[in-house]
């Protein structure tokens, strides 16, 4: 064991520091994400003119893998678009926008989930189609795409262990910090991949007691 | 900005590299194979395991389901490359590398093997109980049983299923450059070395990417589409 203290626990600050930059970096993604998946989902539903360019994005974003948009931004943008001007914005950018396309096919099926018959009877109740769509369509999306928004965010934390190919100091690249010093990588990065699997399988623990929680309170049928 | 958007979009230089690329592209496509075939057989394995009556095989099945669905692609495949060679070698007292292909193989066959085990059981979940009961009172053996009762309906529920995950496990194969795996995103980063001009090459990878997964992924959904209608009606 005097290995593992001297490689991990001796090391933890720098494990700690790398582990708030990877959660950081998840969590910029996946709230932008979500703002993303909405904008483009209704885009792609209720702005007829934008509807190909949605559509086209939402593919691009799905169908290439995350390690290829990852370079496509950090190295195609910046001389593009001139930005983003740091690889930590490339990595939230890249993450956010595979997870954009993936939440705007999972609103959408919520939204088409919703019955034809709420629209109208919200329509009778006097409400603008605004109103209705706040306060009628969005909420039960919202309610019933919770446990894939969750499952998400796992998907959000695994992709971003790619960050450190940009050098992006998250915890994958404090690690492999770690075993370029000594050249002992077997406590170092068994104990980064425990560290991941745990985080990853508690954020799915949790997306599943919503889903129960989700069904039990309010009796949807809300699929993990 | 019109002029870099002219050069990105300009892929001439992608096209004068196109025999290095595709072969880059076949090394894709290769990992692809042969971790396909070992995330399935594992697959099956550990979904077998996750529903033994035997209680200590149980917790092995969960416990590895559970580690390899949730661990990231690029940690499990440094970790194969770089520490698995090190515990073998430990093991039986011999220095062990395995090159770089091998470890891409058996990381995302073991992380891809998660997620299939995963569909397996729910697959053999669904399975009525009577029938297992059934053969049981034919005198089938255990092996029958998997081949001509459980295999047959879980293949042909989960199907659609598990070509979702092998359109996935075909993103995943992008990142085996990262451990020197001659794939197309290798090729790339080498001929952008050569030639300083990243905007054509990598447009190009990113484009050649998602033509190549968006026929795959719509061909797998029309096919899903029609299989359930049929199949499943």
């Amino acid at each position: 064991m005097g290995n593992w203290e001297r490689l991990v626990w001796n090391q933890r600050d720098a494990l700690i520091a790398g582990f708030a930059v990877t959660v950081e970096v998840c969590v910029i993604a996946f709230l932008v994400a979500i703002v993303g998946g909405i904008t483009l989902c209704l885009l792609r539903l209720y702005v007829p003119p934008l509807r190909p360019i949605a559509i086209v994005l939402i593919e691009f974003f799905r169908d290439t893998p995350i390690f290829v948009q990852l370079m496509w931004v950090s190295y195609v943008w910046p001389e593009l678009f001139g930005f983003p001007g740091s690889f930590f914005a490339a990595g939230w950018i890249a993450l956010a926008l595979q997870s954009s396309g993936y939440l705007a096919e999972t609103f959408r099926t919520g939204i088409e989930g919703v019955p034809r018959g709420q629209h109208e009877a919200a329509f009778s109740a006097g409400m603008s189609p605004t109103q209705t769509f706040a306060r009628i369509v969005m909420p039960q999306v919202l309610l019933a795409s919770a446990p894939s928004i969750v499952n998400q965010f796992t998907v959000i934390v695994k992709s971003s262990t790619l960050v450190s190919v940009i050098t992006v100091p998250d915890l994958m690249s404090e690690s492999q910090r770690l075993v370029n010093i000594w050249y002992e990588p077997i406590e170092i990065l068994t104990a980064t991949a425990a560290i991941y699997i745990l985080f990853v399988f508690l954020i799915s623990a949790a997306g599943k007691r919503l889903a129960d929680y989700l069904r039990r309170r309010y009796g949807l049928a809300a699929s993990s | 900005m019109t002029d870099n958007l002219k050069q990105a979009l300009d892929l001439s230089l992608f096209w004068e590299y196109r025999a290095i690329l595709l072969q880059g592209l076949v090394s894709n496509a290769l990992v692809f194979l042969c971790a396909a075939v070992l995330a399935l057989s594992m697959g099956v394995g550990a979904a077998l395991m996750r529903v033994h009556r035997f209680f200590p095989f149980r917790l092995i099945g969960t416990l590895y389901v559970e580690a390899f669905r949730n661990a990231p692609d690029y940690i499990m495949l440094v970790w194969v490359h770089f520490v698995l060679p090190l515990l073998i070698g430990i093991l039986i007292r011999r220095r062990v590398e395995l090159h770089p292909f091998m470890s891409a193989v058996i990381a995302l066959g073991l992380v891809y093997s998660g997620y299939f085990a995963e569909t397996f059981r729910a697959g053999m979940q669904a399975i009525p109980r009577g029938n297992l009961d059934a053969a049981h009172a034919f005198g089938m053996s255990e092996g029958l049983i998997l081949w001509r009762i459980i295999l047959p309906q879980v293949v042909r529920r989960m199907l659609p299923e598990a070509l979702n995950q092998f359109v996935s496990l075909f993103k995943a194969t992008t990142i085996v450059s990262l451990i020197a795996v001659p794939d197309l995103m290798y090729a790339v980063s080498m001929v952008t070395q050569q030639e300083m001009r990243p905007l054509p090459l990598y447009t190009g990878a990113a484009i050649t990417y998602f033509l190549l997964i968006f026929l795959l992924a719509s061909g797998v959904r029309g096919f899903s589409e029609r299989w359930r209608r049929k199949i499943l009606a």
